[in-house]
């Protein structure tokens, strides 16, 4: 090549004349084109929001697993701290332990959800979920009667109102299962599973891989693609770190059976709100709960049973829904009928 | 260590310097490269929103370059197979600029996973807790790493050598280029391994993944080499003998038919078992419930592979022309097939049955182009300098006046 | 081939003086455009859904006062007020004089005194003719409703508010009418919530495949109620049989 031509604009080849002036000058002017092109090539990074660069103690931040009692109590602080900047609204962010003797189990009568998608929707709310990008983890399917096969399914069904003819509904969310493939894929287990049964995640160890969104079976994770967006008047104070506090964008979340709740004793937010009472939930250990009485009596099935997930969820059906009537008049939601005694 | 840095900083003033040529294609490298970084800051601020990848399909165009160039880098090195094992003398010269293309494909695939990630400034975390060996990820960390650590020292090693004017002792070069022939295969099958696992989703659960990864590999990676070595003796004093290109030729013209061979297989079984599970196939070859972005995708992939193969087997391929055209349609066929068809379709439909449609946008699109111009800003940089270097043109004694001590 | 990569088509001083102006040019050019931020990030994502209030209530469809009183002009008045009164005929065959708006759509049960009890209007009546507290619905409702009442009692049938836990804190489950209308007792209708509107959803609008046409379930459909398309429905004998009784 060319290298050991003098005149040529480069540095001394083997031998060849020292640098020149207009060697330095051509080079220099290069090198400052290059330095300047990269720093306008990075310089969107000014609009880097505040609080997406790490700190040092988020860098420093220990896997929850690791984390000893009082570096837990100062995350929880420090996240309770951030939402005060953030949004102004005072929460708090709590960390309950699994209880013993507990697993808890899912079971949802198909024969009586109408597909009223409530329960959506009290998640949205309990948990709060981004509004925009929206972010569901429940996703109802109206399914066709005659066929489980769930490409057969509508989730944007939209008539004047449910239930439809000829269709029954499955809600979808995490099933929380016994051998779940996102718990295998997670390469830094920034998710895994708790003793009461519940798949969880830590937001502050998640990388965005989305390696477990592609594993689970029953699409039940969801990743903060854009940083997510709840409403400062619509944020449910009472937090867990592990489930409803305030995620960043870039990370995976799914729902975790309102384990801020359920750990208290409490119902999740979804079986509270159901009208008809579709959803039961409890502890499967405990012999005289619904889900054990449920799982004991009724014709249960699972989805999706030969992946071999062996999912805490379950459907069940029962005698007889509310599709075999004349039709009658609906109701307007919210208000009720207050007529005499009954 | 003195003289290390020395080659070093001869390594990169070297790459400074070219005709007008080379520092055209380096301006125009840059350039893209530069503004694919800028596409990547604008993704750092606002989130992955930039791209077009959704819940439903949450790996796209990242991924699936991913995936095919995890296939070139290891062909890459397949090349060493010929010259070290059948001792085929006719490679001997090209091995290194296989192995330079390794490198360079590697550190691409590594900037694509690490532009796929919602939290990069997290990845340290996979030193501080690593599921391994559960999760298939921290396979393919581990294998794409070290095989870009034992290419660099192979590589670094026979240049340095070079460069000292001594011999390479077989001992530090010979055993890693056999433990990178298995490596290479092992990257591609671990690649292969992360998509194969899930039960959830049948389009990739199937064990003719893997196989079709390695064949297709070798088909495209010898197509990208021999497309490179006729630049190379194009644009350099190194010589390129015919016979390099036709040997590359027929390791192509196997593992193409081998690829057309098991393509056939996965059709077969997908669309005459005709069960819930094809779904994915279905929206990829025909679309379903009227979604079809993909068809045109596939059908053009195969007619270039279908094409690329049969122009490869005839004799008319020892025409180089022929030979180009039927490189260039492989590769390009092996790229979407391997991307499109491969990556995105296993999204379609969702394990619930919802069809959402993946379309990258230009932010997206930018990135990967630029994570491309820089590696091939990379891969001109390595040929620049190893072509004068493994010469003997440029050595630390015409440097320094002196033997290297 | 042509000429050695050597020599230059132009001359090579002009060359070099070129290619050592372009290249700064191009890249102070590109710095210059980039760094006005071209090309500005224009987000595809949606407003948030307008949700009604009534979407996250977990308030019941119904709010009996489950007390044996009702509200007339503004006043509450027991049941026995006026029934120990006025009396009211052992059957039910004519129309209600009062309490109009009441419609008996209870399949084949038509007659009022299988739950009202005959002479005291406060309660209920049990298959032996004894009284049921108007605050003990699911007492009444269990004389047929056997299974159903079975699975209540169990939990697995109806809502259950509070806690799981019942050691940490109260359970109310809810009673029959507190969902179900005694007299129209089917679950009614209601709208749904809005559907789902994510990230990049695209149209979302489904055609069906040609390849499911043929599912027997759909020839089956359309055989039995070839008017009605897809729609028909075992429920036509049901809905004949409760065409027989009085409204």
């Amino acid at each position: 090549m060319n290298e050991t031509q003098p005149g040529q604009g480069g540095r001394a080849g083997d031998g060849g004349p020292q640098l020149t002036r207009r060697g330095f000058l051509r080079k220099g002017a290069a090198a400052v084109g290059g330095a300047a092109a990269v720093a306008a090539a990075v310089s969107p990074l000014r609009d880097l929001p505040g609080d997406d660069l790490p700190t040092f103690e988020k860098f420093f931040q220990r896997h929850y697993k690791e984390m000893t009692p009082a570096e837990k109590e100062a995350v929880l602080r420090r996240v309770e701290r951030e939402v005060k900047e953030r949004e102004g609204v005072e929460v708090r962010v709590g960390d309950p332990p699994p209880l013993t003797g507990v697993e808890f189990v899912y079971a949802l009568n198909i024969s009586r959800c109408i597909g009223c998608r409530k329960c959506v929707h009290a998640c949205v709310k309990e948990n709060n979920l981004s509004r925009s990008p929206e972010i569901q983890y429940i996703r109802v399917l109206k399914m066709e009667k005659g066929s489980i096969d769930l490409e057969t399914s509508d989730h944007h069904y939209d008539p004047p109102v449910v239930p439809e003819h000829d269709s029954y509904y499955m809600p979808v969310q995490c099933h929380q299962c016994k051998k779940p493939p996102c718990v295998k894929a997670c390469p830094v287990e920034a998710t895994w599973q708790e003793p009461d049964g519940i798949t969880v995640i830590d937001y502050d160890w998640c990388i965005g891989c989305r390696y477990c969104e592609a594993a689970c079976p029953y699409w039940a994770r969801r990743f903060n693609f854009a940083a997510p967006e709840v409403p400062a008047g619509q944020l449910n104070p009472d937090m867990g770190y592990l489930s409803n506090r305030p995620r960043a964008k870039g990370v995976m979340e799914k729902c975790t059976y309102c384990l801020h709740r359920t750990r208290r004793g409490r119902m999740p937010a979804c079986v509270e709100v159901c009208p008809t009472g579709s959803r039961k939930f409890g502890n499967v250990l405990d012999p005289d709960s619904e889900v054990s009485y449920i799982l004991r009596q009724k014709r249960v099935f699972i989805l999706k049973e030969e992946v071999g997930t062996v999912p805490r969820f379950f459907y069940y059906f029962d005698e007889r829904g509310s599709r075999y009537h004349e039709p009658i008049a609906p109701v307007e939601p919210g208000t009720a009928d207050g007529e005499a005694g009954t | 260590m003195k003289r290390y840095l020395t080659f070093v900083w001869d390594c990169v003033r070297l790459s400074f310097v070219g005709d007008w040529r080379y520092h055209l294609w380096m301006t125009i490298l840059t350039v893209v490269a530069l503004l694919g970084l800028y596409a990547y800051c604008q993704q750092l601020v606002h989130g992955l929103v930039t791209t077009g990848m959704t819940d439903q399909v949450s790996w796209g165009l990242y991924i699936a370059n991913f995936t095919y160039l995890v296939g070139l880098a290891a062909a890459a090195a397949m090349l060493v197979i010929p010259v070290y094992v059948y001792r085929n003398m006719h490679l001997h010269d090209v091995v290194v600029f296989g192995e330079l293309l390794a490198v360079a494909v590697i550190t691409m695939c590594l900037l694509f996973v690490t532009v796929d990630l919602g939290r990069p400034d997290r990845a340290l975390h996979l030193f501080r807790r690593f599921n391994f060996p559960i999760s298939m990820l921290t396979w393919d960390v581990i294998a794409l790493n070290g095989y870009l650590l034992l290419n660099l020292h192979i590589c670094g090693y026979l240049l340095y050598c070079a460069y000292c004017g001594r011999q390479p002792a077989r001992a530090f070069y010979v055993p890693f280029v056999f433990i990178a022939i298995v490596w290479a295969v092992s990257i591609h099958t671990v690649t292969a391994f992360l998509y194969v696992g899930f039960g959830g989703r049948p389009f990739w659960n199937s064990a003719i993944i893997a196989p079709r990864f390695l064949a297709s590999a070798f088909a495209a990676g010898p197509a990208f080499i021999v497309l490179t070595l006729q630049i190379v003796r194009r644009v350099t004093r190194h010589r390129v003998t015919d016979d390099a290109l036709f040997t590359l030729r027929r390791i192509m013209q196997v593992a193409m038919i081998i690829n057309i061979f098991l393509l056939g297989c996965e059709v077969f079984t997908e669309f005459y078992t005709d069960s819930a599970h094809v779904a994915s196939a279905r929206y990829l070859y025909f679309g379903l419930h009227g979604r079809s972005a993909l068809v045109p995708w596939i059908w053009t992939a195969i007619a270039f592979n279908l094409l690329a193969t049969f122009l490869l087997v005839l004799p008319a391929s020892r025409a180089l022309r022929t030979l180009n055209t039927a490189c260039v349609l492989a590769i390009v066929g092996i790229w979407i097939e391997k991307g499109m068809g491969l990556i995105v379709p296993a999204f379609v439909p969702t394990p619930l049955g919802e069809v959402v449609e993946y379309f990258p946008t230009w932010g997206e699109i930018m990135v990967c182009l630029g994570i491309w111009a820089f590696g091939l800003l990379l891969y001109t940089i390595f040929v620049r300098i190893s072509v004068p270097v493994l010469a003997g043109e440029l050595t630390y004694e015409k440097r320094y006046g002196v033997q290297a001590p | 081939m042509g000429k050695s990569p050597a020599e230059p088509t132009m001359t090579f001083a002009r060359v070099d003086q070129v290619r050592a102006v372009a290249v700064p040019l191009v890249l102070f050019v590109l710095a210059g455009l980039l760094a006005t931020g071209p090309w500005p990030f224009v987000s595809p994502v949606a407003p948030a859904t307008l949700v009604p209030v009534w979407a996250t209530d977990p308030t019941p469809v119904r709010r009996p006062t489950l007390k044996p009183e009702i509200q007339l002009a503004g006043f509450t008045y027991r049941c026995s007020d006026c029934h120990r009164l006025f009396p009211s005929p052992a059957e039910t065959t004519r129309s209600l004089t009062q309490h109009a708006h009441i419609v008996l759509k209870h399949g084949i049960n038509t007659r009022c005194f299988n739950c009202h009890h005959l002479t005291n209007r406060d309660v209920y009546v049990d298959d032996w003719g004894r009284e049921i507290p108007a605050d003990q619905p699911q007492l009444v409702c269990a004389k047929c409703h056997g299974p159903v009442y079975r699975d209540w009692l169990h939990g697995s049938h109806g809502r259950s508010d509070g806690y799981w836990d019942t050691m940490r804190g109260p359970q109310a489950r809810r009673k029959c009418i507190e969902c179900h209308d005694p007299h129209q007792p089917p679950f009614p209708p209601m709208p749904p919530a809005p559907p789902p509107n994510t990230l990049r959803m695209g149209g979302q609008t489904r055609r069906e495949d040609e390849h499911r046409a043929e599912d027997p379930l759909r020839i089956y459909r359309r055989m039995l109620a070839p008017d009605q398309g897809d729609d028909a429905s075992i429920s036509d004998d049901y809905r004949a049989m409760s065409a027989e009784v009085d409204p």
